[in-house]
């Protein structure tokens, strides 16, 4: 087997007296996209700032391909170039232009030539279908755009993993098509992504991998069709269940593929019960 | 007496007046900023220590601090009127100053920094490049404030005998009877240089404004 | 981390410089002994003497537009150093901030119409006296009551430019005795200020000295010197540093020399008759 992207040996975090979460265990591979799901306030946040290291684990380690990134006297900075970073509320410099905002890495992390950078920063534009728009700031584009526009921004660092914090949840229902589009076209190119979402349609056509987390502990991972029609526990159907409930409204907008996979997710649940 | 030598002569004293405001403005501005960059980003004894210098800068009135400046530490430096004046004004306004541009920073979200970070960036450059410009526009707004209370507060330097615009006002007041033009006069001026300061801001803030659809 | 701790540092002087050296300051001025060498001698040395004083006092101190002194002080100064065979430049301050320029050898010396105090005595050194005035107790137009003595004005609202020697006169011998209730007396720090307060009714009466005074009374109309008296006011002396032997020596010897020659009696009737 080949050596993982990322391997996650068991990580804890703590907030004061919080035990956010205590020895999880996650692997991924490259190629892989893994789709991380459960209830708010279960560490899903928490634990993708863990792994480009925005926050620091109490225990555990992380290893970035063969490199141990929770290792003293790992330089951060350049760990973080190498982990790409989508957040829910997009996160864009409001004060840059898209095309600014892309390109601000290139030169003052990989100190690449302004020519250059702003070619390739003009290229990942053009990547998540927004060229037309390289000289509008962030309060002159839609949520769309704004998160394209972010995912294009860590996406120019050339990173090895994509982690995406339920890039979609503040985007208004009309909006969330555009984006989960380019994350689908970035995952079929063999990008390596760990995503949280509840964008159920988008993880059972793309997920590798579904990963089911409840209070800080992983309680069940495998394909979208084991844990949609086999579940090991009664927990993670209901979950979906809600889940399906809650989101699959939302997703009809999305266009007739996903409205035909929320359906067809109901009667799998009901089948397993 | 002649009416125009009468505001001639109060006139003269905005060179004075003007020059305190173009050394403490600035100085103040550099300080605080690096005082609040301490003051959000720093450690927690840093923390502290800004935080005691803002409480008792902003404690001290200007005119004594500028006392204690010309007069009791002549024997340690030996400040010109002048120098003495504008540098203890320029030192009371870093603290305000820095307690401006620490709510900008504030209110320029934390995930600003985060994102900044997740691409690379180290702190510093952050803080350059993206917390700063931000900040700095946030803040011109009330630095219109801040530039009207040094300007109006550089006349305490006539304490020291600096022939500014109030000191003139009072010594052609004096030797003329006219204290109610001479003190009109003085006004108007103060007005005039604040409204022009308030705004040359105004037109910066707008200059550097960042679009967006309404 | 080591950015933070140079900051730091930075941080620690600049307040340190502040707040941990003033006390250190007036030790090394009281210790400033009379052997230290004699002002006379930079002044000398430099061909001029830096004199100090608050140039907002008509007839005594002024200045014209054009940014000139004038003034009965003023042009007896000028004699002095013309006595002496230096310049004489002018540095004009705040009444209140000229004892302590002396004392911080900021000026040379101070005239500013000073009368003796002990409590100044205590800071500065006096000249001999090159003038002696009275004080005035001034009343607006309406004033319906009598002022026959200093006393007479406890049941009154009473002015006083602070920090004169008529303020310290009102203090110890109306307020401290508790004849004149405290919120009674007014204390402004400009003359100009009490006149108008004067003119609009809010103090009865001010005293002051006697020459402004009458040049009050010739501003501003129905203004009325009810009763001159010297009480406060003594002779008129030069401020100079604290112990400067030779300096007082050599002022002294001015004063004298133009008293002798009739200069000063020239100065007054040209600047105090109305
Ligand atoms: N910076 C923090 N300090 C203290 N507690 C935190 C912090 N960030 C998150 N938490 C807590 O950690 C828990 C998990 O939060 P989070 O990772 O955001 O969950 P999720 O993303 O799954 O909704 C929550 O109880 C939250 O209150
Ligand atoms: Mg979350």
């Amino acid at each position: 087997m080949p050596q993982p992207i990322l391997t996650i040996k068991k990580l804890t975090k703590i907030y004061g007296n919080n035990v956010i979460f205590r020895d999880i265990d996650l692997t991924v591979a490259e190629g892989d996209t893994i789709v991380i799901i459960g209830p708010s306030g279960t560490g899903k946040s928490t634990l993708l700032r863990c792994i480009n290291l925005l926050t620091h684990p109490d225990g555990g380690e992380i290893w970035l391909d063969a490199d141990e990134i929770t290792a003293k006297g790992a330089n951060e900075d350049l760990v973080r170039q190498h982990i790409g970073m989508v957040f829910q509320n997009f996160l864009l410099f409001n004060h840059l232009t898209a095309l600014d905002n892309v390109k601000l890495g290139l030169t003052k992390v990989k100190h690449m030539n302004d020519k250059a950078a702003e070619a390739k920063a003009f290229e990942e534009l053009k990547r998540v279908g927004l060229s037309d728009r390289a000289h509008h700031y962030p309060g002159q584009l839609s949520g769309g755009q704004q998160q394209r526009v972010a995912i294009a921004r860590a996406l120019a660092m050339d990173p090895r993993i994509m982690l995406f914090d339920e890039p979609t949840s503040a985007l208004d229902p009309e909006l969330i098509g555009e984006v989960l589009e380019v994350m689908r076209d970035l995952s079929k190119s063999g990008m390596t992504m760990l995503v949280v979402t509840h964008e159920m349609g988008f993880a059972r056509e793309v997920a590798d991998r579904i990963v089911f987390m409840e209070k800080g502990n992983i309680v069940e991972e495998g394909s979208p069709d084991d844990l949609f029609y086999r579940p090991k526990f009664e927990r993670t159907r209901e979950f979906l269940w809600k889940i399906t409930e809650l989101y699959g409204k939302k997703e009809n907008a999305d266009g007739p593929s996903a409205a035909e996979d929320t359906e067809s997710n109901q009667p799998a649940a009901e089948e397993n019960a | 007496m002649d009416v125009a030598n009468f505001i001639k002569y109060i006139l003269q004293g905005t060179v004075y007046t003007l020059g305190v405001t173009a050394v403490a403005l600035p100085s103040g501005l550099i300080l605080g900023t690096l005082f609040a960059l301490l003051a959000v980003y720093g450690g927690k004894t840093l923390k502290q220590v800004m935080s005691l210098y803002s409480t008792v800068m902003r404690g001290i009135p200007p005119i004594v601090l500028l006392l204690i400046l010309y007069f009791v530490m002549s024997g340690e430096i030996n400040l010109s009127p002048f120098w003495a004046g504008s540098i203890s004004l320029g030192i009371i306004s870093s603290a305000y100053q820095m307690e401006i541009v620490r709510g900008a920073i504030l209110s320029v979200s934390a995930g600003q920094m985060m994102a900044a970070r997740a691409i690379g960036l180290t702190r510093m450059q952050a803080i350059i490049n993206i917390i700063l410009p931000q900040t700095l526009r946030n803040a011109i707004a009330p630095w219109s404030n801040e530039a009207a209370i040094i300007i109006k507060d550089s006349s305490l330097v006539y304490a020291l005998g600096v022939p500014e615009i109030l000191r003139r006002a009072q010594l052609i007041g004096a030797s003329s009877g006219s204290y109610l033009p001479a003190y009109l006069t003085a006004a108007l001026i103060y007005f005039a240089l604040v409204f022009a300061s308030g705004r040359l801001l105004g037109l910066l803030e707008k200059k550097l404004e960042i679009p967006a659809n309404p | 981390m080591k950015k933070g701790l140079i900051l730091l540092v930075l941080v620690i002087l600049i307040t340190g410089s502040l707040l941990g050296c003033q006390p250190e300051a007036p030790l090394e001025q009281t210790s400033n002994p009379p052997s230290s060498p004699s002002k006379l001698d930079s002044i000398n040395t430099a061909g001029k003497i830096m004199v100090g004083t608050s140039a907002d006092y008509p007839p005594y101190e002024s200045v014209d537009e054009s940014g000139k002194y004038i003034g009965f002080d003023i042009e007896l100064m000028a004699a002095i150093a013309e006595g002496m065979g230096v310049k004489l430049e002018w540095v004009d301050m705040p009444f209140d901030s000229l004892i302590a320029a002396v004392q911080e050898n900021k000026i040379d010396l101070s005239i500013s119409c000073f009368n003796y105090s002990e409590e100044r005595d205590q800071q500065v050194d006096f000249s001999e006296a090159y003038y002696t005035s009275k004080d005035a107790f001034l009343v607006a137009k309406g004033f319906s009551g009598t002022i026959a003595k200093p006393e007479d004005v406890v049941t009154l609202k009473v002015g006083v430019q602070s920090g004169t020697v008529q303020d310290d006169w009102l203090t110890s011998n109306l307020i401290d005795t508790g004849l004149l209730k405290e919120e009674n007396l007014s204390r402004y720090e400009r003359v100009d200020q009490a006149a108008l307060d004067l003119q609009a009714g809010r103090v009865d009466v001010l005293m002051l000295d006697e020459v402004p005074a009458k040049n009050l009374v010739s501003q501003y109309e129905g203004f009325n010197i009810v009763l001159s008296a010297e009480l406060s006011t003594g002779p008129l002396n030069i401020v100079l540093p604290d112990g400067d032997v030779a300096l007082k020596a050599e002022i002294d010897k001015q004063i004298k020399a133009l008293q002798d020659s009739g200069k000063i009696e020239e100065l007054a009737q040209k600047y105090f008759s109305e």
